[in-house]
């Protein structure tokens, strides 16, 4: 037993010296470079998505810091971010939190990916003081909670699909659509959900299907074959990128006919790539389009963000990625005005936060949320096998009509 | 003997002093050291069933879960209506009062204690006649299927998750929410530990040994094993829900599959450190669950993106190489140092004969 002690109390001091050695920590700025802290999900369930944003984030440093980087004081800073990979899971997000924080001395933190992570993330940037410009994270619980350190450069996920709801409640004469609806049970989709039944009480509108699929779906046969028998006038399903792969997928497989079908998460999924002509007259929300038109001195034009973000990574960013761009646009103009690294007055430039980007104005309302940036409606048009994503509303920026209805499998070629 | 106690009580006070000073000496890992304690309350606990008794069990993840749900419930149920709280986008903001969270949290914990017990007697008494893989995957089962039932409830956040009370405001030192998980998970890491280790001397691991080793054997001899495998389990599931309320505290957020039943990564985990460390074994579960932490905490983010092809290379190579654990392995090489006696032409003479 003596023996086994001695092994385990070597062990112990091991251990120990080990983290003593590990104690060092950074600054919050270091030399010329100003640190910010992000867990993204390079794995697991959001790890596409995760990509798009860490991408989104890599873009605009790059960009920023080669056209001078952040003028603070007078003297030009440059960003730098660490990454840690959250696994697409909360429980390791919050930890990470808290690891940036504490350990690496991070004292500005980029969103992750999901707002279910972003959930887990805000209470430990709250306690900390740590102010957080997130890119990805739209539940409306975000901005009730009363976070004071939390900017959202996005609108709220209730905001997402409602618009389409007007649109088929117009269509329909005024009168109120029969409406079915699945969601994949996670914050976001869970938020979107609630956004429906508002809209749905507003229009008077009945909803008669209302599924749950589970995380990380890859099969909603029996929702589809409900729709099938009682036929409703607007399909909505939401559940991130692969609930829109699967929605397409098997609407396709099934031939499931319904005349108006709304979805998030489109552009991240790639649809009008992945699967072509059958993912025709698919109605997406998009907090961005490449079409707009925003500008900002960095990026230029959406079109030109665009172009240049297929240069550097190889396909169309999602909105996902501008987002992301932007959350940083958001920082250096805060830093600039604070004229100043100090937590607080970095926070108090966040809230006074006025301005265009590429992506969007911005401004944050007092729940953290961007209030000065309406959402969007595409819709995946073909032109032959060639298809793409375009505007049909708000009518501001609408390159397209609204195609509607949708015509059923037996007439499409 | 007497000298052999006094060693063990150096060693003893050593570790609880070491523990008790840690989150001041590296006030930064605070969390990390707190996430430890729990993980080596994991281990310990499911080394009763996997190691001791020979349950393999991946249910004791839905103890976990459900501590977690109950003490974040009851917390806020006691003082706001708990519906309100979880409905996301409620305009209304509650706040705890530092004595409301602190009554809350306690509360919490004992209804996250109990109940789980109780659980655990009913479930056990309906699946603990199950043996071998059968009960491994009956139990596989359970944490699944806990998990979308509880992403169903709306009461408790559904699939929005449960977003627990914030530490008081009022307390402003910055530290003290670390702090306070920290001691709460150590406190119950020492009465984990006290617990098994007087198992360890008892008649009841005998029991648990003797089902293991042969259970028609057992129940031969006049041992009523069902009773015994129960109350095992519910021993087990007691501390297991009291890890999980103080991990929903920690955590602030709970969601149904990734946070409260985690059977793919805590569930997993936890029986990836018994058998690391060595299952059947006092020491066995601690060593395991801190060589792995370490190994989590230290690794994981030099080889972004490839951390779980590394966590499957681990498992392969405990299973492969150390498949009666660190410790199993080191009884071997050095088994006078575990006070066994060796009788060299016997072990020949065995050997000669396989």
């Amino acid at each position: 037993m003596n023996k086994i002690a001695k092994l385990f109390v070597t062990f112990i001091s091991a251990i120990t010296l080990a983290l003593v050695s590990f104690t060092s920590s950074f600054a919050k700025v270091e030399g010329e470079y100003i640190v910010l802290g992000s867990a993204i999900s390079l794995t697991g369930k959001y790890s596409s998505n995760g990509v798009h944003t860490q991408n989104g984030y890599n873009m605009a440093v790059d960009r920023i810091n080669k056209m001078g980087g952040v003028e603070v004081q007078g003297k030009k800073y440059k960003f730098e971010i660490i990454y840690y990979d959250d696994e697409s899971n909360p429980k390791r997000a919050a930890q990470l939190a808290e690891r940036l924080i504490k350990q690496d001395g991070v004292h500005y933190m980029l969103g992750p990916y999901s707002s279910g992570l972003t959930k887990a993330i805000a209470p430990v940037t709250e306690k900390y003081k740590i102010p957080m410009v997130e890119a990805n994270g739209a539940s409306r619980s975000l901005f009730t909670k009363g976070y004071k350190y939390l900017f959202a450069v996005l609108s709220p996920a209730n905001q997402y699909l409602e618009v389409a709801i007007d649109l088929a409640v117009e269509k329909n004469g005024g009168k109120g659509v029969k409406i079915a609806q699945a969601f994949e049970q996670d914050a976001f989709s869970q938020d979107v959900r609630l956004g429906i039944l508002d809209a749905a009480k507003r229009t008077g509108s009945e909803i008669i299907i209302d599924d749950k699929l589970p995380k990380e779906l890859n099969d909603m046969a029996a929702t589809l074959a409900k729709v099938k028998a009682v036929k409703p006038d607007v399909l909505v399903v939401s559940g991130h990128t692969k609930g829109a792969l699967t929605a397409i997928r098997q609407i396709s497989e099934m031939k499931v006919d319904v005349p108006m079908l709304a979805m998030t998460h489109c552009d991240a999924a790639k649809l009008s790539k992945q699967h072509g002509k059958k993912s025709e007259f698919a109605l997406c929300a998009s907090q961005w389009h490449k079409n707009l038109s925003y500008k900002d001195k960095f990026f230029g034009s959406g079109k030109k963000y665009a172009k240049d973000f297929q240069k550097e990574f190889g396909y169309d960013p999602p909105y996902q990625s501008a987002e992301s761009s932007a959350a940083l646009l958001v920082f250096k103009d805060a830093f600039e005005r604070a004229n100043s690294f100090d937590r607080d007055a970095v926070r108090d430039a966040l809230v006074d936060t006025e301005m265009q980007t590429f992506y969007g104005n911005i401004k944050f309302g007092p729940g953290g949320q961007n209030v000065a940036k309406p959402m969007i409606l595409f819709q995946v048009r073909c032109k032959g096998d060639d298809c793409e994503n375009r505007v049909v509303a708000p009518t501001k920026w609408a390159s397209d009509k609204f195609y509607h209805p949708i015509p059923k499998w037996s007439e499409r070629s | 003997m007497e000298k052999l106690k006094q060693k063990d009580l150096i060693l003893y006070s050593g570790l609880i002093i070491l523990g008790l000073t840690a989150p001041y000496l590296f006030s930064a890992f605070k969390v990390q050291l707190t996430y430890l304690c729990v993980l080596i309350v994991l281990a310990m606990t499911w080394n009763l069933q996997g190691g001791e008794m020979g349950y393999n069990t991946f249910g004791n993840i839905l103890f976990y879960g459900l501590g977690m749900y109950l003490t974040a419930s009851v917390q806020v149920g006691m003082f706001f209506p708990l519906a309100e709280w979880t409905e996301s986008g409620g305009e209304k903001t509650f706040v705890h009062t530092t004595t409301q969270y602190f009554q809350g949290i306690g509360v919490g914990l004992l209804v996250a204690a109990i109940i789980p017990t109780i659980i655990a007697g009913a479930i056990g008494y309906a699946i603990l006649g199950l043996r071998g893989h059968y009960f491994a995957i009956c139990t596989l089962g359970l944490g699944i299927a806990a998990g979308e039932i509880a992403g169903g409830i709306e009461i408790i956040g559904a699939g929005q998750g449960f977003t627990t009370p914030p530490f008081p405001a009022e307390i402003v030192d910055a530290e003290a929410r670390g702090k306070f998980f920290y001691f709460l998970s150590f406190a119950l890491l020492i009465g984990t530990f006290v617990f098994v280790k007087y198992i360890y001397g008892s008649r009841f691991r005998l029991i648990l040994n003797a089902i293991r080793d042969n259970e028609d054997k057992a129940e031969a001899m006049g041992i009523q094993t069902m009773k015994y495998k129960i109350v095992g389990w519910m021993c087990s599931a007691f501390f297991c829900g009291l890890a999980g309320g103080i991990m929903g505290g920690l955590i602030g957020y709970i969601d149904s599959t990734d946070v409260a039943f985690d059977g793919r990564e805590m569930g997993v985990f936890m029986v990836l450190m018994a058998i690391l460390g060595g299952k059947g074994t006092l020491w066995g579960p601690v060593i395991g669950a801190t060589l792995f932490h370490f190994f989590k905490e230290g690794l994981w983010t030099l080889i972004l993106g490839w951390q779980y092809v590394a966590l499957g290379v681990l498992i392969v190579v405990i299973v492969v190489y150390f498949p009666e654990g660190l410790m199993g392995w080191l009884r071997e090489k050095y088994p006078e140092r575990f006070g066994e006696v060796i009788d060299e032409k016997d072990r020949k003479a065995q050997v000669e004969l396989k």
